[in-house]
């Protein structure tokens, strides 16, 4: 008997659809239910951030790198201030970088919160979903006590933070970490070790770790392929050698190294160990000021510099030019969704449609950050 | 509905010369569109909002709750607003089958009210084939749904419809061989007289007759799930994939037409459930007056029922999606080797104890008060390590 | 022997990861929802729950702006147009014009943190959905006034007392650089 005709059908999974974490779109070439290719394309939510620093002077920049991420915010605004303080000398206080450790891994516990929360709900799980919003809710009270605002904070300055701690927000942080320590669990109990679940994550997306190292992957992708890299303990920077807390990797017990199930598991770790490293933090924090001084029309000298940070999604470069004036020349941001993206198109070589989307959900693509 | 003809005739009512199939047609079709107007179409409306107020309360939420009170009127809202929006048929579709497709979707979820046995006497057709009946014209949302995906030109809706017929017609079979021990344990199809073999007493209902009718029990209600579409087998309307499968291209009315027969198909699996193996309408025999008995036993199968009902709205709430080669697997592998091993086990037990053992109906209910005590225990250990406000009342 | 082990350690995680799941779900129905039925199933007005740092709607206070342009300067998103300039008879700062487009304003804050007297501040409005851009645009000044002198000593004033006291303690929840006023935080 001849073989039968048949056709590929080149679908398109639009910039509008529901579960692409961001205006994202893929041109999908698929054989039934069988992909053969999945082609991202990129660039929907490009706003020049980069090219405004260049007209809004460096204290000006600050809340706009809250838009590089909405999710990690506290991060952009971290790598913004480093930038500057490493290309002008300037030390924060110790009281700041504490202030500044704090903000950042409340942030990091509530993109990690959002991260699982929408993977369960692309999965089809709608409950996790609405329970990982609620703990994220509660630490946005939190931060909106503490700066004002719930999703750009425009915390920091460059040389510390803007607010101190208001009096009572220590306490009413500690009473927030020991109400979330048992919800992580109960959230484990209903999704995390469901079978189905597993089902559906373990095997999926299989990255090795030489190719994920080729491909620049950071972060969570990275160190679920059972590769160790924090930045957090292999450069450190600000305060972190201070605290004593772990770096979750994957380790294949689900199906193989590098799935799916090890990427989703390794942020569930995570968010235990920030939690950790809050305690540590809110118990340690010295007195003093939180803000160094300076100059109101900042003009670092002339040069360039490059700091990394440890961000929700990875290893978060920042890039400064500078040429002795009051605007900088060039800023850069090196994000890890811009990577990610990369190696949707290779890993989706013979996935169904409905593993799709359960890759990107792990990847933890946020697409304001592959375009700014 | 027999005896209610004949009553009717003795009493006079219609006159000397009436002729009694003349008086039972009217009878019928009268008792039908009571049944199909006052009970399947507002139960389908009304399990929207209970599904939207069950799953509010599970995710920490409150659900509809400003239109009517408690947000009662909310089905009926969304019923005007469908019914008010433009009815919107893609240019190169295929127009005739595509009007059709909610249509046959709704013809497979009405037909089986034919056979709903609500109480002793409260049933359109005591058909003697009742339950073979029941799961067949059940089997023809696989027409309507390829009908949709066909017939709405558009690859997505074209996917969702595929997976939905290879679905339907795969679950089939584990649903059908679950149904077999249950006949022969009671050597009928009908759906009376699969009700008049089990007792009103949990221990002398089928699910504890034996440890192979509870798996079967198991096994048909999760296959019924999977034939309603419904979620953790909701591959062909997932929402996050394929925005609504075969029923994209669908507004207004059409598009509530899928729905209300997917809702209203709960109450249909429920009562397959409740009839095979909860006793249906069985009630202690407390009072000779017929109306009484009748209500309550019309009361006891609907409280059954809106119970399973309720636990698919759970179950939806908790699951996650399967994907659809694994929901192969677990059809073909599991549940339908599963089933031919329960049919085998049912017939040898049929063979040692013709009449049942009424002391296993004791140990295996004895068996699910613990399972329903350890339950408990864990909702109870939940309920003290969250440190949540604790919170009893439904409404809110 | 492993597929059939398999096979039943299949049946046996689904059978209880589902179980553990169902009985979390159970557990929720039982506790109370976290939602706030705003606006009309609320005890007090939303924005009287925020906190006082809240960076919502932008004000100003007239009566203590002393037009140094602080705020027009720092805003990076150029939503504050104001216009101030020196009355040749009476030889005082005159405001004619301050505008703000909070369409614009992203409320970050860089604006009330400069002023030398807390007189422009965020307040806890955020409702400001309206039916024409025109009145996103908040023009403060109806008729020219004076800019404010800062005295050397308290103020006098009466009028004008609680109005900076206001000011000022919004400036105090700003971290000075260098830490010139003590934290507010105890350490540890």
């Amino acid at each position: 008997m001849s073989t039968l005709h048949t056709e590929e059908m080149t679908l398109n999974m639009g910039p509008q659809h529901p579960s692409t974490h961001g205006v994202l779109r893929f041109v999908v070439r698929a054989d039934g239910e069988v992909m053969r290719e999945a082609i991202p394309d990129v660039g929907y939510l490009h706003r020049s951030i980069e090219k405004i620093a260049e007209k809004v002077g460096y204290h000006g920049f600050m809340p706009y790198t809250d838009r590089v991420d909405y999710v990690c915010a506290m991060f952009t605004n971290q790598g913004w201030g480093m930038a500057c303080e490493k290309l002008a000398g300037i030390e924060v206080p110790h009281r700041g970088e504490y202030c500044r450790v704090i903000a950042a891994e409340f942030n990091r516990i509530a993109s990690h919160l959002l991260s699982v929360g929408a993977m369960a709900m692309d999965i089809g799980a709608v409950t996790p979903f609405t329970h990982a919003i609620r703990e994220r809710e509660m630490i946005n009270d939190l931060i909106e006590e503490l700066c004002g605002a719930r999703l750009t904070f425009n915390y920091m300055r460059i040389g510390g933070v803007a607010w101190d701690l208001p009096p009572g927000w220590r306490e009413k942080a500690l009473a927030y970490l020991d109400h979330f320590d048992p919800i992580l669990e109960e959230y484990n109990a209903l999704i995390s070790w469901n079978k189905i679940y597993i089902e559906r994550l373990a095997n999926v997306g299989v990255i090795t770790p030489a190719e994920a190292v080729n491909y620049n992957l950071v972060g969570p992708n990275l160190r679920a392929c059972g590769i160790k890299w924090d930045i957090r303990k292999d450069i450190p920077y600000s305060v972190y050698p201070e605290f004593e807390f772990d770096v979750p990797i994957g380790d294949g017990h689900w199906g193989k190294l590098g799935d799916s199930m090890d990427r989703y598991v390794v942020r569930i770790r995570e968010m235990a160990e920030s939690s950790k490293i809050l305690r540590q933090a809110l118990q340690k924090i010295p007195g003093g000021p939180v803000l160094a001084k300076v100059a109101r029309n900042f003009k670092p000298p002339a040069g360039e510099c490059q700091i990394r940070l440890e961000s929700g999604r990875g290893d978060m470069g920042w890039y400064l030019v500078s040429d002795g004036s009051g605007y900088p020349w060039r800023v850069h941001v090196r994000t890890g969704s811009f990577a990610a993206m990369g190696i949707i198109q290779k890993l989706s070589a013979g996935l169904m449609i409905a593993d799709l989307v359960t890759l990107i959900a792990s990847l933890d693509v946020i697409a304001p950050e592959i375009d700014r | 509905m027999e005896t209610l003809v004949q009553h009717l005739i003795a009493s006079g009512a219609f006159g000397k010369n009436a002729s009694p199939h003349l008086i039972a047609a009217i009878v019928v079709f009268i008792m039908s569109a009571v049944v199909f107007l006052g009970v399947a179409f507002p139960f389908a409306g009304i399990v929207s909002w209970a599904e939207r107020r069950v799953w509010a309360r599970i995710q920490s939420r409150v659900g509809p709750n400003r239109v009517g009170p408690q947000g009662f009127l909310q089905w009926l809202a969304d019923g005007v607003k469908h019914v008010c929006k433009e009815d919107i048929i893609p240019d190169e579709s295929d127009a005739p089958l595509f009007k059709m497709a909610p249509y046959l979707v709704m013809l497979a979820f009405t037909l089986p009210w034919a056979v709903m046995p609500f109480s002793s006497s409260l049933i359109l057709a005591d058909l003697n084939v009742g339950i073979l009946y029941m799961t067949s014209v059940t089997a023809l949302t696989v027409v309507g749904v390829l009908m949709a995906g066909w017939a709405s030109n558009d690859k997505w809706s074209l996917i969702g419809g595929i997976r939905s017929a290879a679905q339907i017609v795969s679950y089939e079979i584990p649903a059908g061989l679950s149904i077999f021990p249950v006949v022969l344990m009671t050597g009928t199809l009908s759906m009376q007289g699969i009700i008049r073999a089990q007792g009103w007493a949990p221990q002398h209902w089928f699910l504890f007759a034996n440890p192979f009718t509870f798996v079967a029990a198991n096994i048909l209600y999760i296959s019924a799930l999977a034939e309603g579409n419904r979620t953790p087998f909701d591959l062909p309307e997932a929402e996050s994939e394929l925005v609504a499968g075969f029923a994209t291209e669908y507004s207004g009315m059409r598009y509530l037409f899928f729905f209300m027969a997917e809702w209203g198909n709960l109450f249909i699996i429920g009562a397959i459930i409740a009839t095979l193996f909860l006793g249906g309408w069985q009630f202690p025999h407390v009072t000779k007056n017929v109306i009484a008995m009748n209500i309550l036993e019309a009361l006891t199968f609907n409280v059954k029922v809106l119970f399973l009902v309720f636990v698919s709205m759970w179950i939806r709430a908790t699951l996650p999606r399967v994907r659809i080669d694994q929901l192969m697997t677990l059809c073909w592998k599991y549940f339908v080797p599963i089933s031919f091993v329960n049919m085998i086990g049912t017939a040898v037990w049929v063979a040692i104890w013709p009449d049942g053992n009424s002391l296993m109906g004791y140990i295996m209910l004895a068996g699910a008060i613990a399972l329903g005590a350890v339950f408990t225990q864990r909702v109870i250990y939940y309920l003290r390590r969250s440190r949540m406000e604790v919170y009893f009342n439904p409404t809110i | 022997m492993s597929a059939v082990s398999e096979y039943v350690t299949n049946i046996k995680d689904a059978v209880t990861s589902i179980f553990e799941g169902m009985a979390v779900t159970a557990s929720h129905f039982m506790r109370k929802p976290y939602t706030v039925q705003y606006p009309d199933r609320m005890p007090v007005r939303v924005q009287d729950t925020l906190p006082f740092r809240y960076r919502g709607i932008l004000e100003v206070d007239l009566e203590i702006c002393t037009g140094c342009l602080a705020c027009e300067r720092a805003c990076p998103i150029d939503c504050i147009v104001i216009v101030v300039d020196k009355d040749p008879q009476t030889r005082q700062m005159l405001l004619s014009q301050f505008d703000i487009d909070i369409a614009k304003c992203m409320y970050c804050g860089l604006c009330s943190e400069p002023c030398p007297t807390g007189s422009i501040h965020h307040t806890t409005e955020f409702e400001g959905a309206d039916y024409s851009l025109e009145s996103l645009i908040r023009r403060f000044v109806t008729d020219p006034v004076l800019a404010y002198k800062p005295k050397k000593g308290p103020e006098t004033d009466t009028r004008i007392a609680p109005i900076l006291n206001r000011g000022m303690t919004y400036l105090d929840q700003w971290a000075q650089p260098g830490g010139e006023k003590p934290a507010e935080e105890e350490p540890a």
